[in-house]
């Protein structure tokens, strides 16, 4: 799995976006993002210690992107779920709830022209081990060490995420 | 007789010209006059359905969604694989490149504007 890592970055969405080559699956990773972005204009909080990162999806159908992108979700939760034993709750289309708070994102975002997608990519923000938060977020944002009170390891989940996702458009693609 | 061609619906009218072995053949009120011997030479679809309607520059929605952001106004011009909107759809943000040069004549749409799979977005002259 290749994967292009920064210390810091604005945000590794905007990275993917501006490589000039984008290959498949390729991951961009960031321990810190500075303006990490939501779906539409919304922040997501990336403090050093959670798992940020984007992929570059396969050239694909854009319906079936569409469908990638809310099983990501699921993958993620499932994922925690069964590694952690915690219960997760997806909250539709892209996020991801652990004790009524959120734990991950997921946004998709394509450039199309005419109906051809001509470039794809998915940012995952999973809070893992963010100790805690600031005061306007800790009523609705938790992170897995929160709720597990141990750390867990980041490039391990992000594999398995990978993995996942490669698996599921395969599937939804036949 | 209405034939349509993509999205595109053509009114089409068929008449006998007075003059021996003459057709005429209107489309949306355009009318072309063929001979047998023109017949031969030249092919209907070319001659009675010009080319401007088999490339007609529009910027179509590839899914449903709403308007995000749009970022030209009517009369720009824009340029092949030029930026002009942001389609979220539930779980995506589509950014529109146009396919065309051209300018724009028209943008049918509002931010914050739900949208269908299919609908024209923006016109291009």
């Amino acid at each position: 799995m290749e994967i292009i890592k920064f210390e810091k970055i604005d945000s590794t969405q905007i990275f993917a976006k501006n490589l000039k080559t984008p290959e498949p699956w390729l991951v961009v990773l960031a321990k810190e993002q500075t303006t990490g972005r939501g779906r539409g204009r919304d922040f997501w909080y990336s403090p050093k210690g959670g798992l940020y990162f984007s992929v570059i999806l396969p050239k694909s159908n854009i319906e079936d992107l569409q469908t990638l992108t809310i099983i990501a979700a699921f993958i993620i939760g499932k994922y925690i779920k069964e590694k952690f034993n915690l219960e997760p709750f997806i909250k539709l289309p892209n996020d991801v709830y652990l004790n009524g708070k959120k734990v991950a994102g997921v946004i998709t975002e394509n450039v199309i022209e005419v109906k051809e997608v001509k470039f794809s990519a998915m940012g995952i923000g999973l809070n893992t081990n963010i100790a805690r938060f600031p005061k306007d977020l800790e009523n609705t944002a938790t992170s897995l060490k929160i709720e597990l009170g141990k750390e867990v390891d980041n490039e391990k989940i992000l594999k398995e995420i990978i993995e996942g996702l490669k698996e599921q458009l395969k599937v939804i693609s036949e | 007789m209405k034939i349509k061609i993509g999205e595109k619906i053509y009114d089409i009218e068929i008449f006998e010209e007075e003059e021996e072995g003459k057709i005429k053949i209107r489309v949306n009120k355009k009318e072309f006059i063929f001979g047998e011997e023109k017949e031969k030479e030249i092919s209907i679809p070319r001659v009675s359905l010009p080319k401007r309607n088999f490339s007609k520059k529009e910027i179509l929605a590839p899914i449903d969604g709403i308007i995000s952001e749009i970022f030209v106004q009517e009369s720009n011009f824009v340029k092949k694989n030029q930026k002009v909107l942001t389609l979220s759809s539930m779980k995506m943000e589509n950014e529109l490149i146009s396919e065309f040069e051209g300018k724009i004549k028209e943008i049918l749409v509002k931010k914050g504007q739900k949208i269908k799979k299919d609908e024209v977005l923006i016109r291009l002259i």
